[in-house]
């Protein structure tokens, strides 16, 4: 029999390493709306724009300031901003009325979306990456900037796990979510922690726009793709679990590095896609979800 | 005789009435006076109504947020491609096929999550994954869509010695359609069944107890929504004569929502009328600032959302009541 392996190690590695990368960026995406979700009940179409807003204001910033990361930093503050105009303004009133929520999120990226390619064009950007190249990891050479997605994405899973397992401010979030009216009564300010939930999010999704720069294009439609993923991979991981989505976005990172060995990609998306209705039926919680808790 | 004139004075003494035979004459009309290119646009915008109206069916009459009416428009207009331009058979197969397969798929997609009553922020969930599914399957089954270049090209063949190829003759076919199916859905929705689908809608539990078994209206009105989309793709496909992805596409599903909303849902006519002059407005506002339109769009959706979330049809009605 011929055993000749499918693959090389080197090319084992380097596909891993690209799926935690990718699903890494997936991750960020897909936390801040189930955080939005799991807490305000809010489908965020408005995400995916975000997405895209973060990653076009780091390249106007870096054509300003020529630093990646004073960009990235400075993209989030005003995506952040915006998401709090936003909260403050039209959405907090839509919060009882899940639909008309979806709606005027839904309107709100469309303007943002076409807003974008209104004053920069359709055609695709490119970021350059604050460390070009690549290192050695492992025997394979593998471009800095991946792994240093990786290195955010870990950094930030942890660090929100733990504002929402350790702090007061998760135990709010927590008691909100459960039961809103009871915190209220025990001196939780849920208005509060609903705008800052919303602007979290907005934040984590401004985050990913600004890193996928450098290793992938930059368009205006650029978020409702990860938008429309990161909903798939919430619905799996189970709705308002944060660790959901991050135990999920991996898989599908790997299960897209890896699947297309044995399907073409777009058939890789397809059966992550009947996945996820399959759960919406048959365990709408997800792996992860218990009700309206997340941690 | 007095009586039934009186009936009729009445009839027209209503200035909504009025409103509609003024509609009904100008659409008539329109080609006497109108430009080919004007006529063309607005056969699209006639059939973008009946699609307005087959998602008001779901979300207006029966309270489910569907995400791919583009899908079931989609499935219309690859049915009467593939039945002319693949098996090379008549034309008019392609309608019949068009509304078994739609009605099929309903079934299958609408059957699990309205049994399982998974709720209307998971229904939108769920039929956002179709959609999705729905426009990325195109691309992938080349050998039954084609793919990316889609199905074409043909053009409708002629009808009692009338050749439907032409602008005009296929304008007035997609009035006659689009009239018998508009007329004859708006009579089903006035019915008793509206009423049901309209209580259903507001309290579902109290018809439980009432003794209907409304997951099987929700599941009927669903399938109804899902094959008049599906004629309306199929109308569409005429007008251009290629079945191509992006009838699928979610930004479609988008803007049929968009009219609905803005229209006023569960008022059937508003939907029909906005996608109508939403689709004129595009057509002439696209050619002057592209991006102009879905901005102006998104800025109007938003506001209804906000200010008026029964629509314009739905405000106009209040104030009349």
């Amino acid at each position: 029999m011929d055993l000749t392996p499918l693959l090389t190690s080197d090319q084992i590695i380097t596909y891993a390493l690209n799926g935690l990368s990718n699903g890494m960026i997936l991750f960020l995406v897909a936390s801040g709306l189930t955080l939005i979700f799991g807490l305000i009940g809010l489908i965020n179409f408005t995400h995916g724009a975000m997405v895209a807003l973060g990653g076009y204001l780091t390249l106007v910033f870096v054509g300003v300031t020529g630093s990646f990361w004073l960009s990235l930093v400075a993209a989030i503050v005003v995506v952040s901003a915006f998401g709090l105009l936003l909260e403050r303004t039209i959405l907090h009133h839509l919060y009882e009325e899940p639909l008309l929520g979806f709606l005027a999120t839904f309107g709100i990226h469309l303007v943002v979306e076409e807003l974008l390619s209104f004053r920069f064009g359709d055609q695709s950007r490119s970021l350059t990456a604050p460390f070009p190249g690549s290192m050695d990891l492992l025997g394979v050479g593998y471009p800095k900037h991946r792994l240093l997605i990786i290195a955010i994405g870990f950094a930030v899973a942890l660090v929100i796990g733990l504002v929402l397992t350790r702090t007061r401010l998760g135990l709010e979030i927590h008691a909100t979510a459960i039961q809103p009216d009871t915190a209220e009564i025990l001196g939780v300010n849920s208005r509060k922690v609903y705008t800052l939930t919303f602007v979290l999010g907005t934040a984590l999704a401004a985050l990913a726009g600004g890193l996928v720069g450098p290793i992938t294009s930059i368009t205006p439609g650029m978020g409702t793709s990860y938008m429309v993923q990161a909903f798939l991979v919430i619905i799996v991981g189970g709705m308002g679990s944060f660790k959901g989505s991050f135990v999920v976005s991996i898989i599908v990172g790997q299960i897209t590095a890896f699947g297309w060995l044995i399907l073409a990609p777009t058939y890789v998306e397809l059966t992550v896609f009947i996945a996820a209705m399959a759960f919406i039926l048959y365990k709408p919680r997800g792996f992860f979800g218990k009700p309206e808790v997340f941690e | 005789m007095s009586q039934r004139s009186a009936g009729l004075r009445a009839y027209f003494s209503d200035s909504y009435r009025w409103l509609w035979i003024a509609f009904a004459v100008a659409v008539l009309v329109l080609p006497a006076v109108g430009t080919n290119y004007f006529v063309g646009v607005f056969t699209q915008a006639l059939i973008y109504g009946l699609l307005a109206i087959s998602l008001d069916i779901a979300l207006g009459y029966t309270g489910l947020l569907s995400l791919a009416p583009a899908a079931f428009f989609g499935i219309g207009a690859y049915s009467v491609a593939k039945v002319v331009v693949d098996w090379g058979v008549s034309y008019w197969l392609g309608f019949p096929l068009a509304v078994v397969v739609a009605a099929v798929v309903a079934v299958a997609i609408g059957y699990g999550p309205i049994k399982r009553r998974i709720g209307e922020v998971y229904f939108v969930l769920f039929t956002l994954a179709f959609g999705v599914l729905a426009h990325d399957a195109t691309y992938v089954a080349t050998s039954l869509t084609g793919g990316s270049n889609g199905l074409g090209y043909f053009s409708p063949p002629s009808m009692l010695g009338v050749d439907l190829g032409g602008t005009v003759p296929y304008y007035y076919f997609t009035v006659l359609v689009v009239g018998a199916l508009g007329i004859g859905l708006y009579a089903l929705l006035r019915s008793d069944y509206g009423s049901i689908l309209h209580a259903t809608r507001q309290n579902e539990l109290r018809m439980r107890y009432l003794g209907y078994d409304t997951d099987r209206e929700k599941l009927v009105a669903w399938v109804l929504s899902a094959v008049t989309s599906a004629l309306a793709g199929a109308l569409f496909v005429g007008t251009v004569g290629l079945a191509a992805p992006s009838m699928m596409s979610f930004q479609l599903s988008g803007e049929v929502i968009i009219w609905t909303v803005v229209g006023g849902t569960g008022t059937f006519v508003g939907p029909f009328i906005a996608a109508i002059v939403l689709h004129i407005v595009n057509n002439y506002l696209g050619n002057v600032w592209p991006e102009g339109y879905l901005i102006v769009l998104g800025i109007l959706f938003v506001g209804f959302v906000f200010l008026l979330p029964e629509g314009v049809m739905g405000a106009i009605r209040k104030r009349l009541r």
